[in-house]
């Protein structure tokens, strides 16, 4: 037992609650210029500080649907319409008696939440570029109704805004309500953004397969977020509302959505630091650069396309130094299957992953024709055969992202449905990805993560609180990313960035994100390929540790020397049929598989 | 009243075609769905205006000069939005980029032309009014170009040896690739087709929607609803789409009026959407793993 | 006298720099050469922007000949502007710039009505004079903006000059409104078509249709079906203007079209199908910027004339605008001169202004009534007759 309970090297990370928002060092000075601001007594500063801060906090919620999430959102602004109206209207008492200020407020907030998700639901159906024109259409829309609704909004008259009552009111009361708001929107987005929901999100922006394959509902999450940045553009929309005392359609322009859409991605996406500062940065531009004023929608332009072609990390990139430290040149990785037994689950029952009769069809190409497989428990299953017999498609199926055209898969005799990728992480059903599915721009220990994100217990809300349960998930995720890490040999890089690891590496960390899940059955994709063969010699015992602590193992694979040597029982396949069945030894002796495969 | 609508309906929906297939014409060629669409629509009018009006031009030699403009502002496309965020572009880069570029070309036009509607010349130097409504240019040009790109792509795709290596790129890339077909040429060639096609829509269009900087945010919306209505990549899709949009805009201006007509348009396309993302038209997704 | 005001000024200087040098606060800012900073906020960029560069042209022209002419008792005026873009969001910026920064002794502007009322409660919140080019009727308000004046009609007033020349002069009964959708067009058709109805007037057609649309025949149609006897647009965009006159003129059908000072604009103008469709077009103006008889009055035609002498174009503005402007500035000029630059000094000033006599307008203000602009001051004109930025007034009108 004391060489399972070895200890592990703890990378260096930020501690405390402030270390989740990356550079606290930033935060403090933001913080303390915001706190600090009113005593230079200039007035005019103050507008713009507090329009930055309105801003924000329409920003932060919408910098977890573009920036982490990746759904190009370009119309939000639309929410700052019905937060404004909807706070102005119900303050002024044009529905109904007058409402207290800070109850109208709260109703805007609630408003945008709806509106947040009723734009949102299409961007769960649709590709991305329709979404963006959805959002686009949507706030078109909501101008026009703005307009038509004149015994609600004023109609192109428009209504006074909402004044809050002492302490804040108008001038440095006010300054300090959405100072504090501003931050409390930072501090809530940052618990969801450093949270299993946070990596979820940039799991589905950047490897959406990868997300569901570890149990992410898409659909799910981001309707929350959605909720949760409505909701934010919503109280934005008020305190809008008030800074600009009296608000009229022509208010909410176009371009104003252009700029809240652009800080975010000139910050930098799955950044809050970043689309912070580049919120500041272009409110108060236009104000110090007058001449500019009329080029400053092309100047945004030309930022925008500078950052998608250049730099497409943004700002939090450029302050990112700890990532620019070179990494050590030779790196080995040496595995360490010891470890398995705190990683895994001892599974003692038998289980079989099973699919019978498979048929699927691309157009008119029979991809599988037939296929029938079963995945013990303790067994590695390799599946072999010739480029395009198969093998990925079969494993895509057993995985839930096809459906195919006949035949069932079943988990101990359970039928598995298709089409709902994400089901199969609760099955305990992992896998790793023919070319690695990654989050480039996130750490090796996050990517890792991912994989656990079924045995989170804090709902969204808590998170977004960081109330204790949430505190306790990410202390417990975290200890099993770095204990997997550990195990496939990769915990001297978590806090690395995953797109400066190497392929051979990318691999073994797609094998620790898949052992997060304490999988019943792992499914591995071609992970020899690419690797050394002293790599492959580690991987195939970790396959092989893996297996003996009860998990079953499919294994795709080309190198057929690691197939013999570890497999228990091996499957082949050619045009989609199964050609052979049996353990290596009737294979490697198998005549059309020698002839047709081994090339012997 | 009738023919009001039919007319002007048809007419607007030709423009709405010709969009939709600049975005699909792009489409095949590289997977991306690019917002300089609209902005080739509005920069047909606006350079047609500029042209023919302001520098006093040959109609025909300014006509052939903004296609040259189209054409080229499809290779600046291609070169500078497209090209660079290919290879990552389950990312959806291209979004921004193409973003990018058509607002930094409205603004500039919003300068330098000015935020006004202005003008666009009478082409074919006719008396209106002398002619039946029926044949009034303003109506007959949006549809001629239409009938005649339609024509020109069935043209080049069917019966063209490089037509077919079109199509060969937009059924499978990778594939095509491995013949040897040269893709990025092929794709060059077919941005600058698609600028082609977006400065016709605006040029033929420009009598009744004028030269406008604004035109390029209504042309990028309502040029893309035949797109999602036809099915990505059908250009017959795009085409029975925009002319049933035309219609039903004509049809709602006159029966709702005002601002609901917009309002209708909208929630059809949401409506649409949800019920069958792919288009009505349009094939089952793609495969994804 | 000039020697002991120097004198004086010498001597409180002397003080100043006395009390800085012993460290004491830096002295008030009463140095009584110090310009008059009048805090200006036009549109001189972005949409809608001609207006406001045509009252800029009247304002600069008048602060430089103030300036000129020795200034206000010795002291010159300072005028800083701030482009707002016709963006409220600007407007709101730039008012603390000007009254919390600037501390500038009055406001001039804005022009566009959702700049203006976003400006208008924050200017008063500052307690800083303000002077109103702006038509919007909600900008005034003694009791709640008590520092406002306007120099301008209200739309409610541009709205009845019309009304009455369609209801009272040209005697048509059965009219057609129709607005744009921004939110001067609605606005305009709401508040309008109840007025027109108290006049006894019959609305058969009233409706607000998207500028962008490119076809506004079933519009008029529609008003043609309904027996309408004239056309009134309200809508500041030429292009919308101009498919109205075009679709009018294709149908040849022969309604006078009455409304909106954009009728007369040369971009209208400029959108026409053929010059024809300029005729029977009326739009707003003003009586003393129109020609009777082939003439202005007085004092606009020595303006026109000064205005010749400085060579300040006149192919691409309308008289009143540069009008405005200039009377916004003079305003402010006298007022300053008669009563200093104390906002209640400037404020009791303006409130016993009597029949002050503008360019574009008499102005009259009272403690209860900061609306300046006489109704029988706003006329409508005819748009064909534009001759170096002004309009024959139109037929019907007793001078």
């Amino acid at each position: 037992m004391t060489d399972t309970a070895a200890p592990i090297s703890q990378p260096k990370a930020p501690a405390g609650w402030l270390g989740r928002l990356e550079g606290s060092a930033w935060w403090i000075v933001l913080g303390l210029a915001g706190l600090l601001l009113p005593l230079l007594e200039d007035s005019y500063i103050g507008v713009i500080a507090q329009r930055a801060y309105i801003y924000w906090v329409l920003s932060a919620g919408l910098n977890l649907v573009v920036g982490y999430a990746g759904q190009i959102a370009i119309g939000w602004v639309s929410m700052l319409t019905l937060g404004a109206y909807t706070t102005a209207a119900l303050a002024a008492g044009r529905v109904g008696p007058e409402w207290h200020p800070f109850l109208a407020l709260a109703a805007g907030g609630v408003m945008g939440a709806v509106a947040g998700v009723v734009v949102g639901l299409p961007a769960l159906r649709l590709r991305t570029f329709y979404f963006a024109m959805t959002t686009l259409g949507f706030s078109t829309i909501v101008t026009q109704v703005a307009l038509a609704w004149k015994d609600v909004t004023g109609g192109g008259v428009g209504t006074p805004g909402p004044v809050f009552p002492w302490p804040f009111d108008p001038g440095w009361g006010f300054y300090y309500f959405c100072f504090f708001l501003a931050a409390l929107a930072t501090w809530m987005t940052a618990n969801i953004g450093a949270s299993r929901y946070g990596r979820a999100l940039v799991a589905i922006r950047d490897a959406e397969v990868a997300a569901e394959a570890s149990g992410v509902s898409k659909a799910r999450l981001l309707i929350l977020v959605f909720m949760l940045a409505g909701a934010l553009g919503g109280v934005a929309g008020g305190l809008f509302a008030s800074l600009q005392s009296y608000i009229t359609p022509d208010a909410f322009t176009f371009e104003m959505s252009v700029l809240f859409f652009i800080a975010i991605l000139i910050g930098g996406r799955g950044s809050i630091l970043g689309p912070a500062l580049a919120t500041i940065i272009l409110t108060a531009l236009p104000e110090f650069a007058a001449p500019l004023v009329q080029w400053s929608t092309f100047l945004y332009a030309t930022l925008l396309l500078v950052i998608v072609l250049v730099i497409p990390g943004g700002i939090a990139d450029l302050l990112d130094f700890r990532n620019r430290r070179p990494l050590e040149k030779h790196r080995e990785i040496v595995t360490r299957p010891e470890l398995l037994a705190r990683v895994l689950d001892r599974h003692s029952e038998k289980n079989t992953l099973s699919m019978t009769g498979i048929e699927l069809h691309f157009g008119g190409v029979r991809a599988i024709d037939g296929l029938d497989l079963e995945v013990r428990s303790g067994e590695v299953h390799g599946l072999i055969g010739p480029n395009g017999s198969g093998k990925t498609t079969a494993l895509n199926v057993l995985s839930g992202y096809y459906k195919p055209h006949a035949g069932e898969a079943r988990l101990n005799g359970a039928v598995l449905p298709f089409l709902e990728a994400h089901t199969r992480a609760d099955r305990r059903i992992a896998r790793t990805f023919q070319t690695p599915r990654i989050v480039g721009g996130a750490s090796v220990l996050d990517n890792v993560m991912i994989g656990g994100t079924i045995f989170g217990q804090a709902t969204f809300s808590e998170t977004l609180l960081s109330l204790p349960r949430h505190r306790r998930d990410e202390a417990h995720l975290r200890e099993a990313a770095l204990l997997a890490l550990a195990t496939v040999g990769l915990e001297q890089l978590a806090a690395v960035r995953a797109d400066r690891l190497q392929h051979s590496e990318l691999r073994f960390m797609e094998i620790a994100r898949a052992l997060m899940l304490r999988p019943a059955f792992l499914m591995l994709d071609e992970p020899a390929a690419g690797l050394s063969a002293e790599e492959i010699r580690r991987l195939g015992a970790l396959i092989v540790a893996i297996s003996r602590s009860g998990t079953g193992v499919l294994l795709i694979e080309h190198h057929a020397d690691l197939i013999f040597d570890i497999c228990d029982r091996v499957t082949v396949l050619n045009l989609g049929k199964k050609l052979a069945a049996g353990t290596p030894a009737e294979i490697r002796s198998h005549r059309e598989v020698v002839s047709a495969y081994l090339g012997a | 009243m009738f023919q009001s609508i039919v007319s002007y309906g048809l007419a607007v929906g030709a423009v709405y075609a010709l969009i939709g297939i600049t975005y699909n014409v792009m489409y095949s060629a590289s997977r991306v769905f690019s917002f300089t669409a609209g902005m080739l629509g509005m920069l047909g009018g606006v350079l047609g205006a500029l042209f023919i009006h302001k520098w006093g031009m040959n109609a025909v030699l300014g006509f052939v000069l903004v296609l040259g403009c189209g054409a080229l502002m499809g290779l600046v496309t291609e070169i500078l939005t497209v090209r660079p965020v290919l290879k990552s572009i389950e990312q959806h880069l291209y979004v921004l980029s193409t973003l990018a570029f058509a607002l930094m070309i409205q603004q500039v036009t919003a300068i330098e032309w000015g935020t006004e509607a202005q003008p666009f010349p009478v082409l074919i130097p006719i008396e209106t009014g002398t002619v039946s409504a029926w044949l009034d240019q303003k109506f007959l040009l949006p549809l001629l170009a239409c009938a005649v790109t339609i024509a020109g792509l069935e043209y080049l795709y069917r019966r063209t040896l490089i037509g077919r290596a079109f199509l060969a790129i937009a059924e499978d890339s990778y594939a095509a690739r491995a013949l040897g077909l040269p893709e990025t040429r092929l794709r060059l060639a077919s941005y600058a087709i698609a600028g082609i096609i977006g400065t016709l829509a605006g040029f033929t269009g420009a009598q009744m929607l004028l030269a406008y900087f604004g035109n390029q945010a209504i042309l990028s919306f309502y040029g893309f609803v035949p797109v999602a209505l036809g099915g990505m990549g059908s250009n017959r899709g795009a085409v029975i789409g925009g002319l049933a949009l035309g219609l039903f805009q004509q049809a709602a201006n006159f029966l709702v009026g005002g601002i609901f007509a917009a309002v209708a348009v909208f929630a059809v396309f949401i409506v649409v959407l949800l019920i069958r993302p792919e288009g009505l038209a349009g094939a089952a997704t793609a495969r994804r793993v | 006298m000039s020697l002991r005001r120097r004198q004086v000024l010498a001597g409180s200087a002397a003080t100043a720099t006395a009390l800085a040098a012993a460290g004491s606060f830096p002295a008030p800012a009463i140095a009584q050469s110090d310009p008059i900073k009048i805090g200006y906020l036009p549109a001189l960029t972005g949409p809608s922007s001609s207006t406001g560069v045509g009252i800029n042209r009247g304002t600069q022209l008048a602060v430089e000949e103030i300036n000129k002419a020795g200034g206000i008792k010795g002291r010159k005026l300072e005028l800083i502007s701030r482009d707002t873009q016709s963006d409220p969001t600007k407007a709101v910026n730039a008012v603390a710039e000007l009254t919390q920064r600037a501390k500038a002794s009055i406001i001039w502007g804005p022009l566009n009505s959702g700049e203006a009322l976003a400006a208008t409660p924050l200017i008063a919140r500052d307690k800083v004079p303000m002077l109103h080019p702006c038509w919007v009727d909600e900008l005034i308000d003694v009791k709640k903006y008590p520092m406002a004046f306007r120099m301008a009609p209200t739309n409610t007033q541009v709205g009845k000059g019309a009304n009455h020349y369609v209801v009272n002069v040209l005697k048509l009964k059965k009219v057609a409104v129709i607005s744009d959708t921004t939110g001067y067009g609605t606005a305009s058709v709401n508040t309008y078509v109840p007025m027109l109805k108290a006049m006894g007037a019959e609305v058969v057609y009233s409706n607000h249709v998207d500028a962008a649309n490119p076809d506004l025949k079933p519009e008029l149609l529609r008003m043609q079906n309904a027996g309408a006897q004239t056309i009134m647009p309200w809508s500041v965009n030429a292009g919308f203007l101009s498919r109205i006159l075009n679709t009018r003129g294709a149908m040849n059908w022969d309604v006078p079209v009455v409304g909106q000072t954009t009728l007369g604009s040369g971009q209208t103008k400029a959108l026409l199908d053929k010059p024809e469709n300029w005729n029977k077009v009326y739009s707003n103006n003003f009586r003393n910027c129109c020609y009777v008889g082939g003439k202005l009055p007085e004092r606009a035609a020595a303006f026109v004339e000064r205005l010749k002498k400085e060579k300040i174009e006149f192919s691409d503005t309308l008289l009143w605008w540069v009008a405005l402007g200039w009377d916004g500035a003079q305003m402010i000029a006298d007022t300053f001169k008669a009563a200093g630059t104390k906002a209640e000094d400037v404020v009791a000033h303006m409130n016993k202004v009597k029949s002050w006599p503008g360019i574009y307008g008499t102005v009259t203000w009272t403690p209860q009534e900061h609306n300046g602009f006489p109704d029988q001051e706003v006329v409508m004109c005819e748009v064909n007759s534009l001759r170096d930025g002004a309009f024959n007034l139109a037929p019907g009108y007793s001078s």
